[in-house]
């Protein structure tokens, strides 16, 4: 009974926080919500369609018939799709090694020589992001043609390092930038040259966005077709290429299986990459995939 | 002053003693500068170049490539491209300015975790991705089914081969560029200016346009043309969404090099998109320069 | 005492494309010693400091490190570490191994490692944090982090960068403290660059004020404090009244007002335009002595401010002088003056200073 008795009172108190939540705007926007929500549901919607009938005991693309592993299986015991998981797979590491020890030495130099050569360097660098990556494809091949290489999976490692490099160094570059410089000027002081300085302290410091970017340029590099596309051979293609020949010339369903792998494969390791910041005690890295 | 300000900048510079920067700097901008300018500049130098009778590439000085891309048939084909791409930035636009918005002021705490769900799957598979867009915009796909379930459409309806599904893919294709820089501005923008703003111009409508539009102007013109750029020069969404009637200069250069194998006309035309997306990068710096010059002043 | 200074800068410039951080400079610097650099930001005294270390090369003169010219060396060949403003920890290291760094470079044997880190950090009292990360330290256990590992090398000299700069007052004082005892266990030359003029007066054997690049002077606390030799000290070392007159009989009259008593000073004729400075606490407003020439002026404020007041008293139109009293004086509150009072006041004539 108490708690009903004293309605005066509370009811100037109840209109003051309802004028108080007008005035701070925290209506919910129901438009707003409705419209975001509608929004994911349309980008999830494309990949659950692909997985779902990934699963489907039937060859239809349209009626889920019921559950089955049978394409994954398919894909199992398909050899040519096997021969070019392998060869991505190959791509992808020899990609990640070697535009990470580029990019990262590349970063530290740009950011530490100030030179003219730095600032030519720098801009050179930007290239890749700017150009669409039919672009670069169709560079890569004439340049791999003019200089009489043929076109095989070492290609396709050559244009994905050049690709990447650029990524790594955008990535690295402020990591590089916000480190105190006096931290290697310690080390010097302390009895290390400067190559040692570098090796023993701002290579620890970079650690965690290297790994990141470097789990990153896995994922991307294996994912990415238009480059591959252009720079490869006939020996086992890339998967991602093999995929795209199969959209374009009548689907089988073992690309629904494939392409639910990659696709789970490639969310795994970008939210790792993501994560990685964080196993070191640093904020996460969303500033990894905008490059801010 | 100026003495302080002068050592404190050059301070820096005299222990790292340049040379060692520049031997890590070097291998980089040499794979740099050996494949990707050299392979531009191949595809300049191939663009007035000339093919033998068996159609293989032949250096010299032949303009009757670049001649080629006044042929009607081409500039259509670039005109619609450059249509398509921009009614792909507009529509992003429009999209992603709402998600990105409700998600830097109303996400709460999850804000971070829902621009990662977007952010995710978006850098996941680009082609799966596609085709499985293409899967859900096909005739008996789930999206036209639901439509013709509550009415809006009927038996007739089709999106796929047609500008609507090049469009649309397009969109789906890259409208997570124009949502990072958008939430990135957002974000930054303080929510006290949009509360000051209420006071100032009274509706929410009012204080959208001259307050929280203006300061996220720039993130909208990063996003544009992150979106332009790939868009542009896609050639996926036309081949999956897409009919004879909607290629675009992505699908043309394609087959210049793997079907038509004429490799001058194809690096003629990899040259003409080159100089119409930095056409549209000169222009975006050419405004972000004004917009940081005004705010200087 | 050494004969040999454990610094000397010989004629050591440092000129950036065209203005000069640091001009030709020489400067000894006593073995065993607590050395200040001392000056507002932009002085080049971290120059200095940093062209010691051997981060930053002489453009012009050399530096000599117990008689030994290291002008051309690099920093890890110099018989010298240093404390950094920003501490420069090493991040991706435990507390033991940033302390061990120095030692392991140099190649010293693991168990003598171990067992110098563990007596270092018992000196600045980390021993229970020598498996703990910096970054999970407090600002102050960070410093000492930073001393130790610098000490634990056992340098000839110490080179410490505003060290203190970045702890909130409190932890400053007691830091202040700790860091100098330290000096004298270790007995290990500091030189002690800041622009805080309280801690180097509290804290060294001997101070440099610079000022745009240059000395200005350099001596005991005690020297730099009462007897400043330019207007720049004497105004940056505490509080100064600056006034400017002529120099006539051992006295300087002011253009307006009345002749000041001045301590002697040889070298100046009459007629000389020249400035004075008396320290606000040198000024009596009360029993008189006996050889003090009496002034008055007219109050002007009186600012309270616990064990003392200050009074700002208006001895002639345009030249007011801060005066400092103790609260002993007037022991109530009443018996202050208020504004508006005259009143008189006076100064032994070797305190109030002629500079050049």
């Amino acid at each position: 009974m108490t708690l009903v008795s004293t309605p005066t009172a509370t009811a100037p108190a109840r209109e003051s926080a309802r004028t108080a939540k007008r005035r701070r705007g925290r209506r919910r926007p129901r438009v707003l919500i409705a419209i975001t929500t509608l929004f994911f549901a349309l980008l999830y919607l494309p990949i659950a369609v692909v997985a779902l009938f990934s699963f489907n005991s039937q060859k239809s693309l349209t009626v889920f018939d019921g559950f089955s592993l049978r394409w994954y299986r398919a894909f199992a015991h398909d050899d040519v799709l096997i021969a070019s998981l392998g060869t991505s797979l190959r791509i992808s590491l020899v990609a990640m090694a070697g535009s990470v020890l580029l990019g990262v030495a590349l970063a530290l130099g740009l950011v530490r020589c100030r030179t003219r050569l730095g600032s030519l360097a720098g801009l050179i660098m930007l290239v890749p992001l700017i150009t669409p990556e039919i672009v670069t494809g169709v560079a890569s091949m004439l340049l791999f043609k003019g200089l009489g290489i043929p076109l095989s999976t070492f290609t396709v490692m050559l244009a994905e390092i050049t690709f990447s490099i650029s990524y790594v160094t955008v990535v690295l570059r402020s990591r590089v930038a916000a480190l105190n410089p006096e931290v290697e000027e310690a080390a010097m002081d302390l009895g290390a040259t400067r190559w040692q300085a570098v090796r023993l302290v701002t290579l620890p410091a970079l650690l965690p966005a290297a790994l990141a970017s470097a789990v990153l340029i896995f994922a991307l590099v294996f994912d990415d077709f238009v480059l591959a596309y252009f720079t490869t051979g006939v020996d086992p293609q890339p998967l991602s290429v093999r995929i795209y020949s199969a959209i374009r010339f009548g689907v089988q369903p073992t690309i629904n299986a494939v392409g639910t792998l990659m696709l789970a494969g490639s969310i795994a390791l970008i939210a790792l990459a993501l994560f990685i910041p964080r196993l070191f005690g640093r904020r996460g890295g969303l500033d990894l995939l905008s490059g801010e | 002053m100026a003495l302080l300000r002068n050592s404190s900048r050059t301070r820096r510079r005299d222990t790292s003693g340049n040379r060692i920067w520049v031997w890590f700097m070097l291998p980089g901008t040499l794979w740099m500068a050996g494949f990707l300018v050299a392979s531009l500049l191949l595809v300049a130098v191939l663009a007035v170049g000339t093919t033998d009778e068996l159609g293989n590439p032949r250096f010299g000085f032949d303009l009757s490539a670049v001649r080629a891309l006044a042929d009607p048939a081409y500039t259509e084909v670039l005109a619609r491209s450059l249509g398509y791409a921009l009614l792909t930035c507009l529509i992003c636009l429009l999209i992603a300015y709402p998600v990105a918005y409700t998600i830097a002021l109303y996400g709460g705490r999850y804000k971070h975790a829902l621009i990662a769900a977007i952010v995710v799957p978006f850098f996941a598979n680009y082609l799966v991705r596609m085709y499985g867009w293409s899967v859900v915009l096909s005739d008996d796909g789930p999206l036209l089914r639901a439509l013709r379930a509550i009415g809006l459409a009927d038996g007739g309806t089709k999106i796929l081969n047609s500008s609507f599904g090049v469009i649309a893919g397009l969109v789906y294709g890259f409208v997570v560029f124009m949502i990072i820089p958008l939430y990135a501005a957002l974000e930054r923008l303080d929510v006290s200016l949009i509360e000051a703003g209420r006071d100032l111009y009274g509706g929410p409508v009012r204080t959208f346009f001259f307050v929280t539009l203006p300061a996220t102007r720039q993130g909208a013109a990063a996003g544009l043309v992150l979106v332009f750029l790939p868009a542009m020069g896609d050639f996926v969404s036309a081949q999956l969404m897409g009919g004879p009637d909607q290629i675009m200069i992505g699908n043309l250069i394609q087959d210049k090099f793997f079907q038509g194998q004429n490799w001058p006309l194809g690096s003629a035309l990899t040259m003409l998109l080159m100089l119409v997306l930095l056409i549209g990068m000169l222009g975006y710096l050419r405004r972000t320069r004004k917009d940081e010059a005004e705010a200087l002043r | 005492m050494d004969a040999t200074p454990a610094v000397r800068l010989d004629g050591v410039s440092k000129q950036y494309a065209d203005s000069y951080a640091v001009h030709h400079l020489d400067l000894d610097i006593e073995s065993g010693h607590f050395f200040s650099l001392l000056g507002p930001s932009g002085c080049g005294k971290t120059t200095t400091l940093r062209m010691i270390g051997g981060f930053s090369d002489p453009t012009e003169g050399s530096v000599l490190l117990a008689g030994e010219d290291v002008t051309d060396l690099p920093p890890n060949k110099r018989n010298v570490n240093t404390v950094f403003q920003s501490y420069a920890l090493f991040d991706h290291l435990g507390v033991a191994d940033n302390v061990g760094f120095g030692l392991k470079r140099k190649g010293v044997p693991k168990t003598e490692i171990r067992k110098r880190v563990g007596e270092m950090l018992d000196l600045v009292q980390l021993g229970a944090f020598a498996d703990r990360k910096p970054r999970t330290l407090s600002g102050g256990q960070r410093q000492r982090v930073a001393l130790a590992r610098a000490l634990v090398n056992r340098p000839a000299v110490l080179l410490l960068d505003e060290p203190l700069a970045a702890l909130d007052l409190k932890l400053r004082r007691q830091m202040q403290v700790e860091l100098k005892q330290i000096q004298r266990e270790v007995g290990v030359t500091f030189v002690f660059v800041t622009h805080d003029q309280d801690e180097a007066l509290t804290m060294s054997d001997r101070i440099a004020v610079m000022h745009a690049g240059r000395v200005e002077q350099c001596g005991t606390p005690e020297d730099i404090y009462e007897h400043p030799s330019t207007g720049f000290v004497a105004s940056f070392m505490g509080t100064s009244n600056l006034m400017t007159g002529t120099y006539r009989d051992g006295k300087v009259s002011l253009e307006k007002g009345p002749d000041l008593p001045v301590g002697t000073r040889t070298g100046i004729s009459d007629g000389t335009a020249v400035s004075v400075s008396v320290r606000p606490e040198k000024v009596w407003l009360s029993d008189f002595e006996p050889g003090m020439a009496k002034l008055s002026g007219v109050i002007r404020e009186t600012v309270y401010s616990g064990p003392t007041t200050t009074y700002l008293i208006e001895l002639a139109p345009g030249v007011t002088l801060s005066v400092l009293e103790q609260n002993t004086a007037r022991a109530r509150m009443e018996d202050r003056w208020s504004g508006g009072e005259t009143v008189e006041f006076a100064w032994r004539p070797e305190h109030c200073l002629v500079l050049a």
